[in-house]
């Protein structure tokens, strides 16, 4: 049995810990990762009525004009899942011999978790609500307009957005609205014709059979309209407050499933009735099984055009390889041909000049009953968007939905 | 008459047991740095990180590495949420303690009468029987779970059969929001893991122990009750600590089988909270609360290990 | 003839009640795989109907099949990887680190003991986290990959062959290593003559379940990956599961099952070769392979 240790020894090994713990702290601390400083009090937050024209930095200048596209690399994409056509993909490897590798992500918070840490991806799928912190972060490269001249097929106003005057540093992809889709087949009842369309989320006859959207911003929004509030970014406590009640009352109600796969999750019938972006539901005709057809699935957004109405983005970014692969690619996916492909591939629309809501419909690409999944550039107008928030609002509503989450009683 | 006191010498390892003492600590010098390393330093991070600060920006931890600085406002949050008339946190918590306790009851259920017949009374067929109970270990834990998935869909095999052939539609969506399902998820994925070591403590118990109770007279049952499960107890506490506690950390289950908030459990506070800005250390407090609650059982089964072995050396 | 009452009384009746619930143990056990399994085989694009038989989700569809999807050919990749210098660390590391500790007197083994047992039970995502935050904020020259993946991997997995040595050691006893010193043996060289291949097939129990536990393995690696090309099976199908999964899924863990299968035969099959002639683990057969806590 080993002596315990006596009086004297048990003294000086405290001693030599106490000694040693700041310097442990200290050492510790020069061996910590120190991201990029917070220059400034707040980030610079970008909203319709107050465009931003993005600073380029003098250590992160655009590519030089005019270089060769890398050989034999390997271009990495970070999206989400199932959401770049396969083919796109395989017509830009062949066009440029190169490889592309796709990784994905569930949500964007885990996407800007990996971009800090340092993978060098190339291109990533972003979201206006996060471009404040990626270019603060120094985590993009300005785009170089030279190697994309396809931007012109795109609607004009997107080469002056307000979140990006300029279009210094991303393109847009995708754009979409978000509204409610179901199946007829299992909801007979037209929720597009009610009073209150996003009560039918509440209705407790669909109790076990309803989603909502994985996502704080977007679903929390949806509770403010249905409650006829439209600041959809609002820092009201009291509405804040509302909005958390709301979501308990929808548990009990309903107890929805809180996922971003819609798209197959509906067709395959785990839910008949949810809150969906417009893309899903277009996306979901692909997926429906054998001998079920696609007139059951309907969608309802707010024919005014007053409801959330957003769009998707990409990128590329500082740490990536390919610069110039990564340029080129980008300017693929504004081609109309390819953009149409994707759009066919993936459900969501490109705001391509070429693709109109009659040409959709006449051309027989977006069946008759889903004619309300289709974009109109008028949403853009009366629409509301879900803009960045900033960290104590951002704070405020993280908090309500971690208490959605943790599920209630 | 004053009796002298003659204190022992100091004791002192014999030169030659020294040696060999510092054989075997060599020996285990790359095990215990690694673990110090990659696990004990991990840990310490942890508290510090949620003992830490927050970026003001993009909300991002900050890990305070000196414990005088420690700024005990992210736990103090988690600990306040619990309960009380913020007690959001406290549900998924009560909820994570009972599926975990019902599964593991489940767990039990199931696996001791498994593992009694192959350990003791399967004869010929103990290889064949074992090798089918081992085989969950190597078939990939998202396979089962994914094809559990399938199964329960709305077009699935269990709706088909339990609509028999066709004469109902059952109206229950299986995948969304159902406890029934997530704990029945859990049982399915970790009953192998309570099987191989009763299989393996039960297979050591002496049958003429056993025989001799039955010739002494008792019945089936009692002899059962009496002899059997006492002899079998620290191989079931052993292999209830073995299931129970990988259990609480379990989030995968949760989202694959239901996504749904009616079925949080601590894993899902932790994996949502672990990225999301601003909420990291919060999902750290969760990480030590659940070490916690897993350091005590182990920490007592220790106890009773040791003093049992201390008593039969 | 004898009545119910005797028969319910007679001791060496066949334990039907037990047998009909290890049997349907066993069905309720596998059975989800091997539909899962037979729907590799399907025609279709359903994992639910059944559309007819064919392989084109092993070699026969041009770009979604195992085959042909580059994806899915990286992630079996990276299992192996994985699941080869996992095994290969973990297994030397947790054999000496056993053999130290059970001979070693002291606290200091105690409680090294004791963080060993308690990385055998923590679950699995505490270590993940915890290790995710050491990459992402203490500049450690390790990033998130194949390295952070490996690292975290041994650490959960040191305790194994740990376990399993000191379970044999225990099991040998003493005499063997005090016979061969009192013949005038070295400890080191008792050690290395005499105790290690008795360990032999407790190294080799615990080679095969590492390496089976970590082909498996999903939280660490999820945590710790950093992209697509650095995410193995498991995640493949986590990631695919929750989005669109064609039957190619199935396949990928078919024949991942398949592997992790003939792994395993085969080092049963060198197990029972090489302890052919041990006479402490002649009665236990696959119980001694399995390995006992």
């Amino acid at each position: 049995m080993p002596t315990p240790p006596t009086r004297r020894q048990f003294l000086a090994r405290a001693a030599i810990l106490a000694a040693a713990a700041p310097t442990f702290g200290a050492f510790l601390a020069a061996c910590s990762k120190s991201g990029p400083a917070s220059s400034g009090p707040s980030l610079t937050l970008a909203a319709p009525d107050n465009p931003i024209k993005w600073p380029i930095a003098d250590d992160n200048k655009p590519i030089a004009d005019g270089l060769a596209p890398e050989k034999g690399a390997t271009l990495k994409i970070y999206n989400y899942a199932d959401y770049l056509s396969p083919q796109a993909v395989k017509a830009f490897e062949d066009k440029y011999q190169t490889k592309i590798e796709i990784s994905t992500f569930n949500d964007g918070d885990e996407a800007i978790t990996k971009l800090r840490s340092g993978v060098d991806f190339d291109i990533y799928n972003a979201n206006y609500t996060e471009i404040s912190r990626l270019v603060t972060g120094g985590l993009l490269r300005p785009l170089n307009h030279s190697y994309i001249p396809d931007i012109k097929n795109v609607w004009p106003s997107f080469t002056n957005p307000w979140y990006d005057q300029e279009w210094r540093y991303s393109v847009p992809y995708t754009i979409y609205t978000t509204g409610i889709g179901w199946r007829t087949d299992q909801v007979p009842a037209d929720i597009g014709a009610l009073k209150n369309p996003y009560d039918s989320l509440w209705d407790p006859q669909y109790k076990g059979k309803t989603a909502i959207i994985d996502d704080f911003h977007t679903a929390m929004a949806m509770v403010l309209l249905k409650q006829g509030i439209t600041d959809v970014n609002t820092s009201s406590e009291a509405d804040l407050k509302m909005v958390g009640e709301q979501l308990q009352a929808l548990v009990k109600a309903t107890s929805p499933k809180v996922t971003i796969t819609m798209y197959s999750d509906l067709p395959a019938g785990q839910m008949s009735l949810a809150q969906m972006w417009s893309g899903d539901i277009i996306n979901a005709q692909s997926y429906l099984p054998e001998g079920t057809g696609p007139e059951i699935l309907r969608y309802w957004f707010p024919s005014d055009g007053k409801g959330l109405v957003d769009n998707d983005m990409l990128v590329t970014l500082r740490g990536g390889k390919n610069p110039v692969l990564a340029h080129l690619f980008i300017n693929h996916m504004l081609n109309p041909e390819v953009a149409k492909e994707n759009f066919s591939a993936i459900g969501y629309q490109p705001p391509q000049n070429t693709i109109t809501p009659d040409s959709l419909v006449q051309e027989e690409f977006i069946p008759e009953n889903l004619r309300s999944a289709i974009v109109k550039p008028e949403y853009f107008d009366t629409g509301y968007r879900l803009l960045e928030l900033d960290a104590a609002n951002e704070t405020a509503w993280r908090n309500v939905w971690q208490a959605f989450q943790a599920g209630g009683s | 008459m004053a009796v002298p006191v003659v204190t022992a010498p100091p004791r002192q390892a014999p030169p030659d047991r020294e040696r060999r003492n510092r054989l075997w600590a060599v020996l285990a010098a790359p095990g215990i740095l690694w673990l110090a390393a990659f696990f004990l330093f991990p840990l310490y991070v942890v508290l510090c990180i949620v003992f830490g600060q927050i970026d003001p920006l993009f909300r991002t931890p900050i890990p305070v590495w000196n414990p005088l600085q420690w700024d005990a406002t992210q736990f103090t949050y988690v600990l306040s949420h619990i309960v009380g008339e913020n007690g959001v946190y406290g549900p998924a918590i009560l909820r994570t303690f009972i599926y975990v306790l019902v599964a593991s009851a489940l767990c039990l259920l199931i696996a001791f009468p498994v593992s009694y017949y192959v350990a003791r009374l399967s004869g010929k067929r103990k290889g064949l029987l074992l090798a089918l109970l081992i085989a969950p270990f190597w078939i990939s834990y998202m396979m089962r779970m994914f094809a559990w998935v399938n199964l329960l869909q709305d077009d699935g095999l269990f709706n088909k059969v339990l609509s028999l052939g066709g004469f109902f539609t059952p109206d229950v969506k299986w995948l969304t929001g159902q406890p029934v399902v997530v704990i029945l998820g859990l049982v399915y994925g970790y009953v192998p893991y309570m099987i191989l070591p009763l299989y393996a403590g039960l297979d050591r118990l002496s049958q003429p122990m056993l025989e001799a109770s039955r010739d002494l007279g008792a019945d089936r049952l009692s002899s059962f009750w009496r002899v059997t499960l006492p002899l079998c107890r620290p191989t079931m506490v052993a292999a209830l600590l073995l299931t129970c506690l990988p259990m609480l950390g379990d989030y995968f289950t949760n989202d694959m089988l239901s996504a749904s908030p009616k079925t949080t459990m601590v894993g899902n506070l932790i994996n949502d909270g672990v990225q999301a800005p601003g909420q990291t250390g919060q999902a750290g407090a969760f990480v030590m609360l659940v070490f916690l609650i897993a350091l005590l059982p182990m920490l007592y089964y220790l106890r009773s290990v040791t003093r049992g072995s201390e008593v039969s050396s | 003839m004898r009545g119910p009452v005797a028969w319910w009384n007679n001791p060496w009746r066949p334990p039907r009640f037990l047998i009909a619930i290890t049997v349907g143990y066993l069905l309720w056990s596998l059975l989800p795989v091997l539909i899962a399994v037979l729907y590799s085989f399907n025609a279709g694009r359903s994992r639910t109907t059944w559309q007819g038989f064919s392989t084109r989700w092993y070699w026969g569809d041009q770009t979604l099949s195992v085959w042909h999807n580059d994806a899915l050919h990286t992630a079996l990749l990276q299992t192996l990887k994985l699941g080869l210098i996992t095994t290969l660390i973990t297994v030397p590391l947790g054999t000496l680190f056993a053999i130290g500790i059970d001979r070693w007197r002291g606290r200091l083994p105690n409680g090294a003991n004791f963080l060993m047992l308690l990385s055998f039970v923590l679950p699995e995502v505490l270590l993940a986290v915890a290790l995710l935050f050491v990459i992402t904020t203490v500049a450690v020259p390790i990033d998130l990959g194949t390295t952070a993946q490996v690292v975290g991997l041994v650490t959960f997995q040191v305790s194994y062959p740990a376990v399993l040595v000191r379970a044999r050691l225990a099991t040998i006893g003493p005499q063997y290593e005090e016979a061969a010193m009192d013949l005038g043996a070295s400890p080191l060289g008792a050690l290395r003559r005499i105790i290690v291949p008795m360990l032999m097939p407790a190294i080799f129990a615990s080679t095969v379940l590492v390496f089976a536990d970590v082909i498996d393995d999903f939280v660490l690696v999820r945590y710790l990956s950093g992209d697509a090309s650095t995410e193995p099976v498991s995640v493949k199908i986590y990631n695919t599961a929750r989005a669109a999964p064609t039957p190619a899924l199935n396949a990928l863990a078919t024949l991942l099952l398949a592997a992790a299968l003939a792994a395993v035969v085969i080092g049963f099959l060198i197990y029972r070769y090489m302890t052919r002639s041990d006479t402490t683990t002649r009665d236990r057969g696959i119980g001694a392979f399995a390995g006992e806590v």
